[in-house]
């Protein structure tokens, strides 16, 4: 039997496989195959990559030079262009826009086999502070609304470089997920007065059956409407609505929850392939009281059956609950 | 220079990437005719109907020759895995914040073709006629089930496009007591723009097609086939009616085999364009109206079916999923192009 949950997040449907459910060792491994030539992204490369926009580098080196240990630079394909104002136009009943953006890309570590489960804590709370840093540039940018954080690990997660890096994109817009994220969660507010996500953290924390893992500050569990198996969530425990509010202590849990929830996937599912996408809210002056910021894990297990595209409607054949016992249970 | 598109209808942003455009030659072949080696042997071919689930649910038969036996063009059969069981009532009930019904609904596979072929392309036009008689004849019975407020009728071709191991043509039906979140947004978008309006935004989007005609596919004998303004994918198309309608299942018998020709056109295009490359096709229509009567006033006015069609030529990145926003790679106006020249 299956059953259909509700999102309360989007009000998304998804058809969950109950009694059927599909074990980790019911999914096929994807091999990795080691790439040939040369990465632009190692230590020694940097003249192939555009100028570097950050880094934190030794004291006594230069930029575009070895020596770093993150380094933040200009996509070299990007999808968008920062130069140029934006320029709103319709074309009869169509609107559009030109495609002004910043895309970059964060080269989380000099060593091309060391993935952010592998770093040691300081080395992943180094990337989360370029993140921090980077957000809080842009956002000074009265061309953008919009600033998405996301990693594609894996060929079958997008990636198109194998050497350990995230990207971030800021948009003159807002994306379509995060409107509506935030249309409900604006409802939810304004009848119970309190944050839909609050409200979600505090069940998960009494029920416990979809928690992954959890420490001082942050709570990382499956989601009871959990599109794709094993995906998990990543929340502040205490009410934030804006990533790039963090503060120290917090970007210390975060890395050491992130690494741990990271790691427990890489074990139990096989090294799979996986996306991770913060959510947060869009770049306005107010803190909202309706919104929560989360970091969205996604591995990429097995196919998507094709319909989902079209009608935003998914089936999860593994639930929630089998999905965190698995990545709990997982010894590291 | 890339540029943002807005969706008219559910107002979705895209970037279409107009620099560096991906041509056809661009994507790397992923041929489906050339998929696995390892086929099992085909269930739905004719003769084998003793290896689908019983019963039969509907079959356009020659005379005389009795359900579940050969003789059949298309046949109709409950999925050998149905995600969803056809027996009890929907029952709601909250778990926490959280909402959760039952997972009652209708999963049925329409086989397209007695004979082993993959593509619909391949099919005779007669044949394709005949699955959308399947369709129709299904979505009527099952929309007066009240337990349901929507089917969803959907092809997967090839693997990439989510098609199981079994190869031989065929669709799928899912009955649901839940309208999907996608369709829910065309329904709202396109209430909102008649009630501003009092006209049908896919009968303003036809018509602007229409009178640019950059990103026409396919004009025939009452049927339109174009690519979006804000595709999400390259070379993604959709075929409309251009005489208004909101409901498929109304579609008249005369109108099936020009419904049925113009899909073995674009669907023969994209197969030479591409390389037999994979691909999905999904129904958008109204939803049932039994079971929320007075609800959906203005919808047979204000909402117009259509098929979707997805190539999958490109893996689609995390923040894609996550953000809802994506980045197109051929802008339309140029896959229209190749696809417009191209010899069906």
């Amino acid at each position: 039997m299956a059953e259909l949950r509700r999102d309360p997040i989007t009000g998304r449907w998804v058809i969950i496989e109950i009694d059927k459910a599909k074990n980790p060792t019911d999914y096929e491994a994807e091999k990795r195959v080691k790439r040939e030539g040369i990465c632009p992204f190692c230590p020694g490369n940097e003249k192939m990559t555009p100028p570097e926009i950050f880094a934190y580098r030794d004291g006594d080196t230069k930029p575009n030079a070895p020596g770093w240990q993150t380094r933040v630079i200009p996509n070299k394909f990007p999808a968008l262009r920062v130069e140029g104002n934006l320029d709103r136009i319709g074309v009869g009943m169509f609107d559009m826009m030109n495609g002004i953006g910043a895309h970059e890309v964060i080269i989380e570590n000099p060593d091309h086999n060391r993935e952010l489960c592998d770093l040691m804590d300081q080395e992943v709370e180094q990337v989360l502070w370029s993140y921090r840093n980077r957000c809080l540039d842009l956002k000074g940018d009265k061309r953008f609304k919009y600033i998405l954080i996301f990693k594609n690990y894996g060929v079958s997660a997008g990636a198109s470089l194998e050497h350990p890096h995230s990207q971030l994109i800021a948009l003159p817009i807002i994306p379509k997920r995060v409107v509506e994220e935030l249309r409900w969660a604006e409802r939810y507010f304004e009848y119970r007065d309190r944050c839909v996500f609050c409200d979600m953290i505090h069940q998960e924390i009494d029920e416990r059956e979809r928690v992954i893992a959890e420490n001082k500050s942050f709570i990382a569990f499956a989601p009871f409407v959990s599109r794709f198996p094993f995906e998990f969530t990543i929340f502040p425990k205490i009410h934030s609505a804006e990533f790039s509010y963090i503060q120290k202590e917090e970007v210390v849990d975060l890395a050491r929850i992130l690494k741990e929830t990271l790691l427990r996937m890489k074990l139990a599912l096989k090294d799979p392939s996986y996306n991770f996408i913060v959510h947060t809210s869009p770049i306005d002056a107010k803190e909202r009281a309706d919104y929560h910021w989360h970091i969205e894990v996604m591995p990429r297990m097995g196919r998507s059956a094709g319909f989902e595209w079209g009608t935003g409607f998914y089936l999860n054949p593994t639930p929630p609950e089998i999905a965190a016992w698995a990545l709990r249970e997982v010894s590291l | 220079m890339p540029e943002f598109r807005k969706d008219p209808v559910i107002g979705r942003w895209v970037i279409v990437a107009t620099e560096r455009a991906r041509r056809p030659s661009d994507f790397v072949p992923h041929s489906v005719s050339e998929e696995g080696a390892s086929e099992p042997p085909c269930p739905f071919c004719e003769g084998k109907e003793d290896q689908t689930p019983p019963p039969e649910i509907f079959a356009i038969r020659n005379p005389g020759t009795k359900p579940g036996s050969p003789g059949w063009q298309v046949r109709v059969v409950p999925s050998v895995s149905p995600v969803l069981k056809i027996e009890g009532k929907i029952e709601r009930h909250g778990r926490g914040i959280y909402d959760v019904i039952n997972g009652v609904g209708a999963h049925e596979i329409i086989i397209e073709t007695p004979q082993h072929i993959y593509n619909m392309a391949d099919l005779p036009e007669e044949q394709i006629a005949n699955s959308i008689t399947a369709w129709i004849e299904r979505m009527t019975d099952l929309g007066r089930d009240p337990r349901f407020k929507y089917a969803m009728l959907f092809k997967n071709y090839g693997l990439a496009a989510g098609s199981g191991k079994i190869r031989h043509a065929h669709s799928q039906l899912i009955a649901m007591p839940v309208n999907p979140i996608r369709l829910k947004d065309e329904l709202v978008g396109s209430r909102q723009y008649f009630e501003y309006k009092e006209r049908c935004i896919f009968c303003d989007i036809i018509k602007q097609e229409m009178d640019t005609g950059k990103r026409i596919v396919a004009d025939i004998d009452g049927f339109i086939a174009f690519a979006p303004f804000a595709s999400r994918f390259p070379f993604e198309m959709w075929v409309l009616p251009k005489k208004h309608s909101a409901d498929f299942s109304s579609l008249p018998r005369d109108k099936r085999s020009d419904l049925a020709r113009i899909l073995k056109v674009v669907l023969t295009k994209l197969k030479k364009a591409l390389v037999d490359p994979p691909y999905n096709i999904i129904l958008h229509t109204a939803p049932f109206r039994m079971p929320k009567a007075g609800y959906w006033k203005t919808i047979d006015e204000d909402f117009h079916w259509h098929l979707e069609i997805m190539p999958r030529l490109t893996r689609v990145a995390g923040f894609e999923w996550g953000s809802g926003f994506y980045i197109n790679p051929t802008p339309p106006e140029d896959a229209a192009k190749y696809l417009s020249e191209m010899e069906p």
